[in-house]
């Protein structure tokens, strides 16, 4: 079923396959002419509830005032003066926000190129090198059953492996490989990236293998047969076409690890700053305007990032 | 006829071996720890080897009761299932055709799927602070005793919970939607037409039925992504939390290896879920072959 | 147990509740967020007890059950989210237990109601810590901010606090004590006097400190005293410049990577240190306890520039009235007849009214966690653990060693947002 959501993210509306409508059927058509709207009020009616009247809220409290135990109506900028607090002034030197931004951004690069690598390997593999169909099938499935559990356990299922007690540890010291227990393994940026990509991967593999089982085979083999080599095939060949499924998969990735608290707080210690936790934590001290500030540039940066992308691959010409 | 295996091949293989192991490593470290001795703590080695840990899992967690939160998070699985099905197959319905806002409406989906949980949590937080300020306000204003009294908050598991996770299931359950109907035959829906079924008549004979196994996998889309949900819902419930949720607290407050075996329980519920799904959807394929149709095939 | 009974029957009207707030009928929804009216005045009061996870023991809800009939129905959360609670969901509880420093935070809201002091029992034997600032007589520490500055209010409503004695009172103590640094003794191998200990590069990458602002600042000023960097006129009310200088004090310990992790709740400290992640932190008497019983060598280190003191008590929201109000007073009078106190003073804690503690206890056991004498006989915990062999003597020694070293308490100063603010940024760095 991950294949089909994958597949389906590339069906565009305006792309949908509409029969026209045939004289038989003209007259029940016209009288269903309002049903297209009473179809879709309902997932309309959710979307404006829970996302589109949340974000508007979060843009108009952004601009609010607010004290320890109220937040009060009112147009000041001093919420996004206070999240760039010193920026200016501490150039060169970077302050708060720029930090967190970066780190947060490091992350996210460090984690996407992780996860494209290992995704496309796997994808490929599972593509191009498994033969029958039903082996792709249940390979695939292995792959995702872990997929299914929760990820809180299995972010502190890393925790008994790295710990300076750990079982890693253990083996290391045990064998001499190390003179002493390792400390970087834990509560560090390794055991964050690690944590990521072990729960993200997936989202690079499903749309990239998705990608590469539309890839007609037939083109492939003429690239061997005009005497291409391997990595020129790769290059060439399978690397373009896969491109819708790179990009949704980075999307994906991208934006998870840009709004992560959870992960890193829990994999870092509580001692890596991300731009998710300090939104957490301000929520936490009631300062909602503030936090709300940092949502609304959190967001733009975001829709920055995914502009970016779609302006390098353009997903609708891909299709 | 077999070719020789590239060489490739077998560097591939191993690393997908390598991926796998990756995967599953750290799950099967906590399926063992879960079985840890009454003495044992948090990390290897094992001490000893018992079900103690299942057993002041069944006795509940200090003062959390974690069955409550299982059971909170069943039923907030099965509603967000329910609604997920139902408002994507009617929403899949609209999109067959062309309405005003078609567009809007699935760029809105796409957003809603790609924006950062956080933002969207703090947004739905933000929206009923305001509204139980409102309702205060008015309370108190109108001096409506009830109001003063009694009034807590809007915000609650089957209010702004069940709204975050609807706005994180929806998209996929459109998406699947979409794949659905791209392939569907509208042939056989227009000689139901043709032989004088009302539109009802039609969806519920024609379409349903050959759509049912994707439904399966919507079902099952919109109650493990909110069985997992943990992003959109952490400023987005009440007083009550989910599972995940409680879990994320728990990793933080057990101090014993009962945590390990709630990881294996509910692993083993995700696990189950996931079972009954294939094994209907496979059933309902069998079924179908036998009656010799293949409309709405490949779907799951 | 009732929750579990109740739940079952929730499920049908929160379905309903779920799909009417879909179908727009936002109305429907909201309504039935409202208690179920008419409850009778014979069933049993459940009280809704809200409060962090280590002061709710199900031990204490089950005996009071027993006693007088009222159920507790816990709501475990985080320090910092029980404040949230009480300020953006009031009528989400019945029963508040908060720590002290909370108050000039919440008080503003107008969510609490003062206590009748006429009605509680013991309200004349409440420990002097709280009603004077004092233990046996001597003024102890009250920089920050110290129970006895937050104690009484003007009036039943008021959202003043008063500085004499009224018959109003904010919060009945539940627990109290103070805090020091915990370390393992095993892995430290040699004896540690100071709080500037905590960021002593020989136990670098093996410190951890606490992510809740109001008390981790109070931490870090005793560390800069204790290193003679900054002598502050009062460290429970800092200036912008006095919270600049400490936050950049911890960013350079941070940066020269001092800190294993960070930690908000006790027994994610007790994890830190039974795993050997972390050997010297700023700990809480349980926790100490807890790391104790798993046979794990941790020792509460008394140390020569005192204690920090927290306490924190029972609150009623202000819409608490009839049954439940009744209720609330009597489960805090039964709270203070000794049982409960005298099962606190087991785990480390220490409890309001000492008196009706010390009946409920073996003269040795009270010998031995109040008085500072080596233990007659072994020590357990309430739930039968061995905690220590005879002979042993309480880490700093008795009630008046501990709470009279008190040197300033966990507090919310003047400049709160700054220093929280300021903390993030530490977090951040």
């Amino acid at each position: 079923m991950l294949r089909d959501a994958a597949l389906s993210a590339e069906a565009i509306p305006g792309e949908t396959a509409r029969d026209r409508p045939r004289a038989g059927a003209m007259a029940s058509r016209r009288a269903g002419a309002l049903a297209p709207y009473w179809q879709a009020a309902p997932m309309a009616l959710v979307f404006l509830l829970f996302f589109v009247l949340p974000l508007l809220v979060t843009l108009i409290v952004s601009f609010w005032n607010y004290t320890e135990y109220s937040i009060e109506p009112a147009f000041t900028l001093d919420n996004y003066r206070e999240v760039f607090d010193g920026c200016l002034a501490d150039l060169p030197g970077l302050c708060t926000t720029f930090k967190t931004y970066l780190s947060t951004l490091k992350f996210c690069l460090i984690v996407w190129a992780s996860t494209l690598l290992i995704g496309f390997t796997v994808a490929y593999f599972l593509a191009f090198h498994v033969r029958t169909m039903t082996m792709q099938i249940v390979l695939f499935l292995l792959c995702t059953i872990p997929f299914w559990t929760s990820n809180v356990i299995r972010m502190i299922s890393w925790i008994p492996l790295l710990g300076r007690n750990g079982l890693i540890n253990q083996a290391l010291v045990g064998t001499g490989l190390a003179g002493s227990p390792q400390e970087w393994l834990l509560y560090s940026d390794f055991s964050v990236v690690l944590a990521f990509v072990h729960l993200y991967t997936l989202f690079m593999v499903v749309p990239i293998f998705n990608s590469m089982m539309r890839i007609d085979r037939a083109l492939v083999e003429a690239a061997y047969d005009s005497g291409a080599s391997g990595w020129q095939t790769l290059w060439n060949v399978v690397i373009p076409l896969s491109k819708p499924g790179i990009a949704i998969g980075s999307i994906f990735v991208i934006t998870i690890v840009m709004g992560d608290f959870v992960t890193i707080g829990v994999m870092g210690g509580q001692q890596i700053a991300s731009i998710g936790k300090i939104i957490n934590v301000q929520v936490n001290y009631l300062q909602f305007p503030i936090a709300a500030a940092n949502a609304v540039v959190l967001l733009v940066l975001v829709l920055l990032i995914i502009w970016a992308l779609t302006r390098m691959i353009d997903i609708r010409k891909e299709l | 006829m077999r070719e020789a295996r590239p060489a490739s091949f077998y560097a591939l293989a191993l690393f997908f071996g390598l991926f796998v192991l990756f995967l599953y490593g750290p799950m099967i470290t906590i399926l063992v720890l879960s079985f840890q001795g009454p003495q044992g703590g948090l990390t290897f080695p094992l001490n000893g080897l018992s079900l103690h840990w299942f057993g002041s899992l069944w006795n509940g967690i200090g003062v959390i009761d974690i069955g409550a939160a299982l059971r909170r998070s069943l039923w907030l699985g099965v509603v967000v299932m329910l609604l997920t099905v139902v408002i994507s197959v009617m929403a899949g319905l609209a999109f067959r055709r062309r309405f005003r806002g078609a567009a809007l409406l699935f760029y809105v989906a796409i957003a809603s799927l790609i924006m950062p949980s956080i933002v969207v949590s703090l947004g739905i937080a933000l929206e009923f602070r305001i509204l139980d300020d409102s309702i205060k306000a008015l309370g108190d204003a109108w001096e409506i005793e009830a109001v003063q009294r009694g009034y807590t908050t809007a915000m609650g598991l089957f209010t702004s919970g069940l709204g975050a996770h609807l706005s994180w299931t929806l998209p996929f359950g459109l998406l699947i939607m979409f794949a659905v109907f791209n392939r569907f035959d509208r042939r056989y829906e227009e000689a139901a037409r043709d032989l004088g079924a009302t539109p009802w008549q039609s969806f519920r004979h024609v379409v349903l039925p050959i759509v049912a196994p994707s439904l399966i996998g919507i079902a099952l889309f919109g109650f493990t992504l909110s069985w997992d949900e943990v992003a959109r819902s952490s400023q987005a419930l009440g007083s009550r939390n989910t599972l995940p949720l409680e879990l994320r607290g728990l990793t933080t407050t057990v101090t014993t290896p009962v945590i390990y075996a709630l990881g294996t329980v509910t692993t083993g519920i995700s696990m189950t879920v996931i079972g009954i799904c294939l094994a209907l959807a496979m059933m309902v394929q069998r079924r179908r072959r036998r009656q010799g149709t293949d409309a709405g095939r490949g779907m799951l | 147990m009732t929750k579990n009974i109740s739940t079952g029957g929730m499920s049908r009207r929160t379905v309903l509740k779920g799909s009417a707030a879909l179908a727009g009928l936002a109305g429907t929804g909201f309504a039935s967020s409202f208690p179920a009216p008419a409850v009778h005045a014979q069933e049993a009061v459940t009280l809704r007890y809200l409060g962090t996870a280590v002061n709710q023991s199900a031990d204490i809800a089950r005996k009071a059950k027993e006693d007088i009939g009222v159920t507790i129905e816990y709501i475990p959360v985080e320090t910092d989210e029980v404040a949230k609670r009480v300020i953006t969901q009031p009528n989400s509880f019945d029963l508040l237990d908060s720590e002290y420093f909370s108050l000039p935070k919440l008080l503003p809201s107008g969510n609490l109601q003062g206590m009748d002091a006429g009605k509680i029992k013991y309200a004349g034997q409440i420990a002097t810590v709280f009603t004077k600032g004092e233990v046996e007589g001597k003024k102890i520490g009250d920089q920050g901010t110290a129970p006895k500055k937050v104690f009484y209010l003007e009036g039943q409503f008021s959202k003043k606090f008063s500085a004499e004695p009224t018959e109003w009172i904010t919060l009945i103590p539940t627990t109290y004590n103070a805090d020091t640094l915990g370390i393992r003794p095993d892995l430290i191998k040699r004896p540690i006097e100071s709080w500037a200990e905590l960021v002593n590069p020989e136990f670098k990458g093996k410190a951890a400190i606490l992510n809740i602002p109001s008390i981790g600042i109070m931490d870090a000023a005793m560390v800069v005293e204790a290193l003679g960097k900054y002598k502050y006129p009062d460290k429970g009310n800092m200036t912008k410049e006095e919270i600049d200088l400490t936050t950049d004090f911890l960013k350079e310990a941070k940066k020269a990577g001092q800190f294993r992790a960070f930690w908000s709740d006790f027994n994610e400290s007790v994890n830190l240190m039974a795993s050997g992640e972390v050997v010297i932190q700023s700990m809480w008497s349980p926790a100490v306890t807890a790391v104790r019983s798993k046979g794990i060598p941790c020792t509460y280190q008394p140390l020569k520039e005192g204690y920090r003191g927290w306490a924190s008590g029972f609150g009623l929201p202000k819409t608490l009235e009839g049954r439940k109000l009744d209720a609330a007073y009597e489960f805090i009078n039964w709270f203070l007849s000794g049982w409960a106190g005298a099962y606190l003073n087991r785990q480390g804690y220490y409890s309001a009214v000492l008196s009706t503690a010390k009946e409920n206890m073996e003269p040795y056991e009270w010998a031995y966690w109040m008085e500072g004498k080596p233990a007659e006989k072994d020590i357990h915990a309430p739930d039968g653990t061995l905690l220590e062999k005879a002979g042993t003597v309480r880490d700093g020694g008795s009630y008046e060693d501990r709470m009279g070293a008190i040197a300033c308490w966990n507090s919310v100063m003047d400049e709160n947002t700054y220093m929280i603010r300021k903390w993030n940024e530490f977090i951040a760095a």
